[in-house]
């Protein structure tokens, strides 16, 4: 005898059922993440806790993916379709200061990436459940993914030289690595600190950038005795910072433009003239037309650095993130389940055109497939500070956990009817071919000697 | 044969004998005060002046510049006297003029009397049968390098080539025949005391610069345009950037100013103007200065994607003095003046185009006292006409005198004895290798 099937609602009932049953667990996993905080292609440990979950649960994966990524396959019981990703981020920030850093590396959660595994976690968690699994067609891809965090450039870029990586952001690689190809539509959430009252917000988008390096190489001499025989790199470089503010005035508000960097070496001791000056700036905007417009402005600005005392520059450009577009259809699925769990006055969704001004390797994913990336409340304190913590891990894990397990179901019952229209209606912004072209377009080393 | 100290003792009382004439003309020139290539009376009374000498004056040398010789007894070196004929502009100067705002505000007007002072005493058959060699006693145009938009338009025209006014008497030939060259500034400042011998003074390059930039409207559009105010400031900031690269001793100044700075405050500036001279010590560190700024002002362009046109116009060289003129000039001011009255400084900032002069010839550019106020404020005038005159006379008379009489031996001493840093077919190219202009856009 089979049993008859369950309504969406109760399916949803279900699969919320099942998370507030396992919540102990699930924000005790967040808890020993933030106790073992690991940067971006290193997130070892946390990889390693995350196996052993999907081996409790009985999730087939794979692992190593991008150096640290774990991916799983959860098949449907009522047939073929659409393959959904729900996806958490394994890396950390490093801020040396923060409450639950780690002594030695200076990592630390301070932007809540830890609650995402949590939350990735609970949400499969109440999608196994045998009564809600059977009833969905297609499959779940519950995906650990590693270094969202644009940071520790220098290292990666070692990596990169050592050919361990191509890109330097986790989801990139893994799309350049074709691991996304058997995946139809993805989501996640991110905690965020500036919710108010609300504890589910989606919509807005995130800004594209590039990432720059920049040395500057001057001639080395007494900072007394013979600075006429020296060549100024740190004025070089201080000239270029000008040049970037000269040009901020043309910036127009609807892009967005952020450009940002700091001086990673300044010098080599006060009493010679600075001949090695190197800079780590980010050019961000929410277009990538703009973004790359303003990476030519800014390198222009670095050569007239240069020219302006008669340096050298080398500046190597590393592709950054695409810009975050959120699947419309997809997004309405997320605040209908929103609605249903938290209420309409606790859930925000803001104006496609909101600029949060960060920027996201989700954004990259949505540029391929239908993606949507809601914020959960929960945490308190300026993002990657040394303040930002979770106060609220009930908003910040079991809420979003209990919200994408609701959207999944809302995909992938009946057939997976919302899934398949969700698809049917995507047009890409890009192909896989023509992503990977644009980034590595983006890549370059350029130099420019202003000497003699 | 009269000794030198019979001859400068008949120089001083020629020259005395004529205080009274030499101080009103003086005053005349004071109260018509005209800018450089421009000094049409100055010009016509010191002309008239060397013709009542019995001298034959040439007129119109360089536009305004008047040349007169007196040839000694035997055959020896010339001597060039000079003294230069043009005022500055300084509107609230005492003695400017109401209508052009010309005032000599540099005490040059003493200048042209110290010339025809000493031209006096020693075109006298009294004094100038024991000389040997020629004088030639020159009255100069536009040593201050100002008014640079006319002066440029001047040569535009083909009426001059270069913008100071013994550059363009080089050019010319005015200084192929002379070996030797001196003149006497006034000054104002009391470390220079009474007479002060100097060492050297700063050459100097001067650019005109436009920054073009894009206009738009600063408000609805400023991503449309391009700044070319901030382009200049930026220009500004990469010049100072270079400042400690430049070292003390080669005293390297870079003033610049904006002379149009944008159209309308409610568009972006398209159209900024500067102006800026560059000076050192000496050529070689003038040049790297230059091509510092240059590099700075290309910098400022391309910071913001602007143009630049960048006019480079010769200036003056830095002037260096001849020592043993120099010693000579100091035994003369000790004797007029005594000597605790007799200053040196080694350096001074500012540029003439004497220093020209100096790179060709052993020359002497020292000082007399008698002025109070800022060189070139609106406060400079002479105070002591006894002395920024009369005693100054006497100096270029006596010091004359030591060269050019007893068969000029001193005089053919120095004139052999300084090799010339340029001939004046060097100094020519030079002069017209310097002179540029570059259109910059990266």
């Amino acid at each position: 005898m089979t049993s008859p099937s369950l309504s969406v609602e109760e399916l949803k009932k279900r699969a919320c059922e099942t998370i507030e049953k396992s919540k102990n667990e699930i924000v005790d996993i967040a808890q020993q993440i933030l106790a073992n905080p690991e940067a971006g292609f290193r997130e070892t440990k946390t990889a390693q806790l995350v196996s052993r979950k999907f081996q409790e649960m009985g999730i087939q994966h794979e692992t190593g993916l991008a150096l640290t990524g774990l991916k799983g396959r959860i098949t449907g019981g009522a047939g073929p379709g659409p393959s959904v990703a729900v996806i958490g981020e394994l890396d950390s920030l490093v801020v040396t200061e923060h409450p639950h850093a780690d002594r030695e590396t200076g990592a630390a959660h301070a932007c809540g990436h830890h609650c995402q595994i949590g939350m990735m976690l609970g949400a499969t968690m109440g999608l196994l459940a045998p009564e809600v699994l059977s009833e969905l067609s297609g499959s779940i891809v519950p995906f650990a993914v590693p270094a969202e965090e644009f940071i520790e450039v220098e290292q990666r870029l070692e990596m990169r030289e050592l050919g361990r990586l191509e890109f330097l952001g986790g989801k990139q690689e893994l799309i350049k690595l074709g691991h996304f190809d058997d995946v139809d539509m993805a989501m996640m959430c991110h905690t965020a600190s500036d919710m108010g009252e609300r504890r589910f917000a989606m919509g807005g988008t995130s800004n594209g950038h590039v990432v720059k390096f920049v040395k500057y190489t001057g001639v080395g001499a007494h900072a007394g005795s013979l600075p006429h025989q020296g060549v100024n790199a740190l004025n070089a470089a201080s000239f270029a910072i000008q040049a970037i503010n000269a040009l901020r005035e043309t910036h127009r508000a609807d892009d967005t433009v952020r450009i940002h960097g700091i001086m990673t070496k300044g010098g080599e001791a006060v009493s010679a003239v600075p001949s090695d000056v190197r800079l780590e700036w980010r050019v961000r905007s929410s277009t990538p037309k703009v973004v790359v417009e303003n990476s030519e402005a800014v390198d222009r600005c670095f050569r007239a650095g240069a020219l302006a005392v008669g340096a050298k520059v080398n500046i190597t450009t590393i592709p950054g993130y695409l810009p975050m577009r959120h699947d419309t259809k997809l997004q309405d699925v997320f605040r209908k389940s929103a609605v249903e769990l938290v209420g309409e006055s606790a859930t925000l969704v803001m104006p496609a055109r909101r600029n949060r001004g960060g920027s996201t390797d989700m954004g990259d994913l949505s540029h391929l497939m239908p993606a949507c990336h809601p914020y959960a409340a929960g945490a308190v304190g300026p993002g990657h500070s040394s303040e930002y913590v979770i106060t609220d891990y009930e908003s910040a894990v079991v809420i979003p956990a209990k919200i994408m397990a609701m959207v999944v179901i809302d995909l992938l019952a009946d057939g997976a009817k919302r899934a398949q229209e969700i698809k049917g209606n995507h047009r890409p912004l890009m192909s896989k071919q023509s992503y990977i072209k644009f980034q590595r377009e983006r890549a370059e080393v350029t130099e420019y000697d202003a000497a003699g | 044969m009269p000794s030198k100290e019979d001859l400068k003792r008949r120089a001083s009382e020629i020259i005395d004998s004529k205080a009274e004439d030499l101080t009103a003309l003086v005053k005349t020139i004071l109260a018509n005060p005209e800018p450089g290539f421009r000094e049409l009376k100055t010009a016509k009374l010191v002309a008239e002046q060397f013709g009542a000498l019995g001298l034959q004056p040439r007129s119109g040398l360089a536009v305004t510049g008047v040349r007169a010789d007196a040839v000694g007894t035997a055959p020896g070196p010339t001597l060039a006297i000079l003294g230069e004929l043009d005022s500055l502009i300084v509107a609230d100067h005492p003695h400017a003029d109401s209508n052009t705002n010309a005032a000599h505000a540099c005490g040059h007007h003493c200048q042209i009397g110290m010339m025809l002072g000493a031209a006096t005493a020693l075109t006298n058959s009294d004094v100038l049968d024991s000389l040997s060699g020629r004088l030639a006693f020159m009255a100069v145009p536009a040593e201050e390098y100002i008014e640079i938009e006319y002066r440029d338009n001047l040569r535009r025209d083909g009426k001059i080539e270069f913008l100071g006014g013994k550059p363009e008497l080089v050019r010319l030939g005015e200084f192929d025949d002379v070996h030797l060259a001196m003149m006497l500034h006034t000054t104002s400042n009391p470390a220079e005391k009474q007479m002060c011998i100097s060492n050297t003074n700063n050459g100097t390059v001067a650019k005109r610069i436009q920054f073009i930039g894009r206009a738009s409207h600063a408000g609805g559009a400023p991503h449309l345009g391009i700044n070319a105010l901030n382009a200049a400031t930026m220009a500004m900031s990469a010049i100072n950037f270079n400042r400690e690269t430049f070292r003390d001793e080669d005293s390297i100044r870079v003033h610049p100013i904006i002379t149009k700075g944008g159209e309308a405050v409610s568009a972006v500036p398209a159209d900024v103007r500067m102006e800026t001279f560059v000076r050192g010590r000496s050529l070689e560190a003038l040049m790297d200065a230059n091509t510092k700024v240059d590099r700075a002002l290309r910098a400022g362009a391309m910071s913001v994607g602007a143009k630049v046109k960048i006019q480079t116009i010769p200036g003056y060289l830095p002037l260096r003095q001849n020592k043993g003129m120099a010693d000579m000039f100091r035994m003369n001011a000790t004797d007029l003046v005594g000597e605790e009255n007799v200053g040196y400084v080694d350096h001074r900032g500012g540029s003439t185009d004497m220093g020209d002069i100096s790179h060709l010839m052993p020359v002497i550019h020292p000082y007399v006292g008698g002025a109070i106020g800022l060189g070139h404020g609106a406060n400079y005038v002479i105070e002591d006409y006894g002395l920024a005159l009369i005693k100054g006379a006497k100096s270029l008379a006596y010091t004359a005198i030591d060269l050019l009489a007893d068969n000029a031996s001193l005089g053919n001493n120095i004139a052999g004895g300084q090799r010339p840093e340029m001939s004046i077919p060097d100094y020519l190219r030079f002069m017209r290798g310097l002179a540029s202009e570059e259109t910059f856009e990266d």
